[in-house]
């Protein structure tokens, strides 16, 4: 079975901090007011008893790019810059294929994904590619004094990330529209849980996938057109009645 | 200039094409991925579509500015000078008899009471010229559409405008690409055009093939 990595977040013994998000801006020098990561909150909810759903308190989680099974960024990217790669299950941007369309950015539902104001390209979590090479495990992991957030590959049974997954209840953090079966599990439970933000497809793709058959059908029908008259010219001997006209016959003369 | 713009429009469209990677938006799946095998990757790819686009375009420039007055400003000339009624009946006439033959032109002039003889043309046809001017302006577009995709890459920020410019640079080459495929045909394969094709590494066409396929020019021509 191919690899999976993927993150599992226990937001229970998350307390906030935001070191994750610093580290990883270190880490990856992401610029200034742009975030491959973050962590968000709940809302307290006054009306309610607290004594039934603790729900005065605040609750946070962690995130970051999901890395989802079916990453609706990587469906608008009109290259294939943006792509799942088998071999690890990990959504990632080749650098130098992307030109920062950024057709991607609102086709991401959490908002992980950013153009580069220097690089000019999209950047996003990449599970801290050049530490992985390393051996080492993502910034964000290491840095967390929690350890809220575990990283692995949940195809392998004995990662970290597997066995938790295995002996705990988890969910997804999904808008209920637009599921995109993420690969970040949350044990138990977590708040919030429904997404507020659907994945957006830009117009211009959206219209491309309309245009598209009818461009083709065009080139098509001037195809089957001209392959028409080809067979035609071959079949069929059609010659002007005025023979001084044609130079047809002018050239035989 | 035209074998340079024939070489440049073939190795565009199919390194284009292969940049088209992605489910919703390719018919031709396996293409992209044989072409990044080709050229090692799909950023090399890019990159060689880039150049021989910024070639193409760059060539036309220096075209347009050394031979402005020798062959632009007359080509233009030529593309729009259009004679709406005799062109017209060209098209009519000249289309039943591709199409249906000389027989059916006929009969069917007769019917609907108008002349079967096949009007004169000039240098062009008005079929050249129709397809010569969306090809032109086409060109214009998937230029200008194209450059906006590599500012994009050297800093221009405006997403929404680069993903308009890649849709308008398929639709674009879609369509001037559609016309080709006719451009192709009737220049090498159709009846009676062999003179025409040979014409186009010798740059002579015989007499009596200009004066049945191109009489208000060889009249032009005798004149001067």
């Amino acid at each position: 079975m191919n690899k999976q990595l993927a993150m599992v977040i226990d937001s229970s013994v998350c307390i906030d901090c935001k070191a994750c998000t610093l580290a990883c801006k270190v880490e990856n020098n992401v610029p200034e007011g742009k975030w491959r990561n973050w962590v968000k909150r709940s809302e307290p909810d006054f009306n309610k008893p607290d004594w039934m759903v603790h729900s005065t308190s605040f609750h946070f989680q962690p995130g970051g790019c999901m890395h989802c099974e079916v990453p609706t960024c990587v469906q608008a990217c009109p290259t294939g810059a943006t792509y799942k790669d088998e071999k690890d299950g990990a959504v990632k941007v080749d650098p130098k294929l992307c030109i920062g369309c950024g057709s991607c950015i609102p086709a991401c539902p959490y908002g992980a994904r950013y153009r580069h104001p220097t690089r000019n390209i999209v950047d996003k979590c990449d599970y801290c590619e050049k530490r992985r090479a390393r051996g080492e495990l993502p910034a964000c992991v290491v840095t967390c004094p929690t350890k809220a957030r575990v990283f692995g590959d949940i195809n392998d049974p004995k990662s970290d990330a597997a066995l938790l997954l295995k002996k705990n209840q988890s969910v997804r953090v999904i808008n209920k529209e637009s599921d995109t079966k993420p690969n970040m599990y949350y044990l138990s439970a977590t708040a919030p849980l429904n997404w507020p933000v659907k994945a957006k497809m830009p117009d211009p793709i959206q219209l491309w996938k309309m245009a598209g058959p009818l461009i083709w059908g065009i080139v098509g029908l001037n195809a089957i057109g001209v392959l028409i008259m080809l067979g035609k010219q071959i079949l069929m001997n059609d010659k002007a009645p005025e023979t001084d006209e044609s130079h047809e016959e002018t050239r035989q003369s | 200039m035209h074998w340079f713009n024939a070489g440049c429009w073939i190795f565009l469209f199919l390194t284009g094409l292969g940049l088209i990677q992605n489910d919703d938006l390719q018919p031709f799946t396996s293409w992209p991925t044989i072409l990044r095998i080709v050229f090692g990757g799909g950023a090399n790819l890019l990159l060689a579509h880039e150049i021989v686009g910024i070639t193409w375009a760059g060539g036309f420039l220096l075209y347009g500015i050394i031979r402005l007055k020798s062959d632009v400003i007359p080509f233009f000339r030529e593309i729009f000078n259009v004679d709406i009624h005799r062109d017209f009946l060209w098209l009519i006439t000249k289309g039943i008899q591709m199409t249906l033959g000389y027989r059916a032109l006929g009969i069917i002039a007769e019917k609907f009471g108008f002349s079967p003889i096949i009007p004169d043309q000039g240098f062009y046809n008005i079929g050249q010229k129709i397809f010569a001017i969306p090809a032109v302006f086409g060109g214009i577009v998937i230029v200008v559409s194209g450059v906006t995709m590599i500012l994009s890459q050297v800093g221009m920020a405006s997403t929404e405008l680069v993903q308009w410019a890649i849709l308008i640079h398929f639709i674009t080459v879609g369509l001037v690409f559609a016309g080709l495929l006719i451009h192709v045909f009737m220049a090498s394969i159709a009846a009676g055009e062999q003179p025409a094709f040979i014409s186009m590494f010798t740059g002579s066409v015989p007499e009596d093939y200009a004066r049945h396929h191109h009489k208000l020019w060889l009249d032009e021509v005798k004149k001067s």
